[in-house]
């Protein structure tokens, strides 16, 4: 639960655009936007090392007070986080404004607890279909994760997005009859080269669209 | 092996595998993946190999995507025939890949099976991966 006194050091960006953030990365700092409450969105810069710490601390889940200058500037929600896919490297944060008992729309991961009885008695595999769950709710109370026992889960057998167990004062946004997570019968390996090489061992030329056929 | 049932055109101009994926580099279906760090054309043959040496390690249980399709044909002429004349026949199938795309991904099995089953996956490819998970994804 959101309980932690995180702070993040930032400064006003005047730079924007890839030259000037490439800049700011360079430096080791983090290129990042405010927005929110219907005021003008911020540009702002902030130190990597200090919003790795921020994230260290859970600062996923939790309202983040951001200081400018040594003075309390906003509070905020890490909304979105945008990494290099090869190098993982934080390239840009969005933030959104919060107030401290507001409510917001957030997703939260969700996290199988257990292990289903189809797996274990009967060889199954589980499915986890939905990894996150939208919800609304008081942004100080925001969950890191929510779990969901899938235990008692047969062999054809699933778990909705009504079954999640919800903090008190949260409502779900995912549809309820959303399948999170299911138990599938296991197909061996055999059963799968069978399939592929059944489906595709000749390799015939694919129809042309709109070709006129041969005379 | 992986190829279209139905294509617009027969044979297609090779372009460039500049730049990095911007589509498909994170995880969406399972708990790990196999991430390119090169760019490559990707077989047909390459694909299904590693396929293969993946479900073969993990033998029951457990949960494979593939996420690249071989949608471009490649087209070769035939041995000691003189330039000109054409373009020649297409012979294979392969997959643009750019740094970044997650190849594979699996499901439903420990870490360190499918960790093995990925790097034996990785064997059969002609680029450098990286095994990636949720865990460290989220973290």
């Amino acid at each position: 639960m959101s309980s932690k006194n995180l702070t993040l050091p930032i400064e006003r960006r005047e730079t924007t655009g890839t030259t000037g953030a490439q800049a700011l990365r360079r430096e080791g700092k983090v290129p990042g936007v405010l927005y929110g409450h219907g005021t003008e969105p911020l540009h702002l810069a902030f130190e990597l090392r200090a919003f790795d710490d921020v994230m260290h601390h859970g600062g996923r889940s939790n309202v983040i007070t951001l200081m400018m200058n040594g003075k309390k500037a906003d509070t905020a929600l890490i909304r979105e986080i945008t990494r290099n896919p090869v190098s993982r490297q934080i390239q840009h944060v969005d933030l959104q404004r919060v107030s401290e008992h507001e409510a917001v729309h957030a997703k939260i991961r969700l996290v199988t607890t257990g292990v289903a009885r189809g797996v274990k008695e009967f060889g199954g595999v589980m499915d986890v279909l939905v990894h996150e769950i939208d919800v609304e709710g008081p942004v100080d109370e925001l969950p890191d994760h929510v779990e969901i026992d899938v235990t008692e889960l047969g062999i054809h057998q699933h778990c909705s997005a009504s079954d999640v167990k919800l903090p008190k004062g949260f409502k779900l946004l995912t549809a309820p009859d959303t399948i999170v997570v299911s138990v599938e019968a296991s197909k061996t390996a055999q059963h799968l080269e069978e399939a592929a090489s059944g489906a595709g061992a000749e390799q015939t030329a694919p129809e042309v669209i709109g070709a006129k056929p041969e005379a | 092996m992986l190829t279209p049932k139905r294509v617009k055109w027969r044979k297609v101009q090779r372009g460039r595998m500049t730049g990095r994926a911007l589509r498909g580099s994170t995880l969406t279906f399972g708990e790990f993946g196999l991430q390119a760090l090169e760019p490559c054309w990707m077989t047909n043959r390459q694909i299904e190999a590693a396929r293969i040496a993946m479900t073969r390690h993990i033998k029951r249980g457990g949960k494979v995507w593939i996420k690249v399709f071989p949608d471009k044909p490649v087209t070769k002429k035939p041995a000691e025939v003189r330039m000109g004349a054409g373009k020649g026949n297409p012979e294979f199938w392969v997959a643009v890949v750019r740094p970044g795309r997650v190849l594979f991904e699996l499901a439903g099995v420990e870490a360190s099976v499918a960790k093995e089953a990925l790097r034996l996956a990785a064997a059969k490819l002609p680029i450098g991966t990286k095994i990636v998970s949720r865990e460290e994804a989220s973290a």
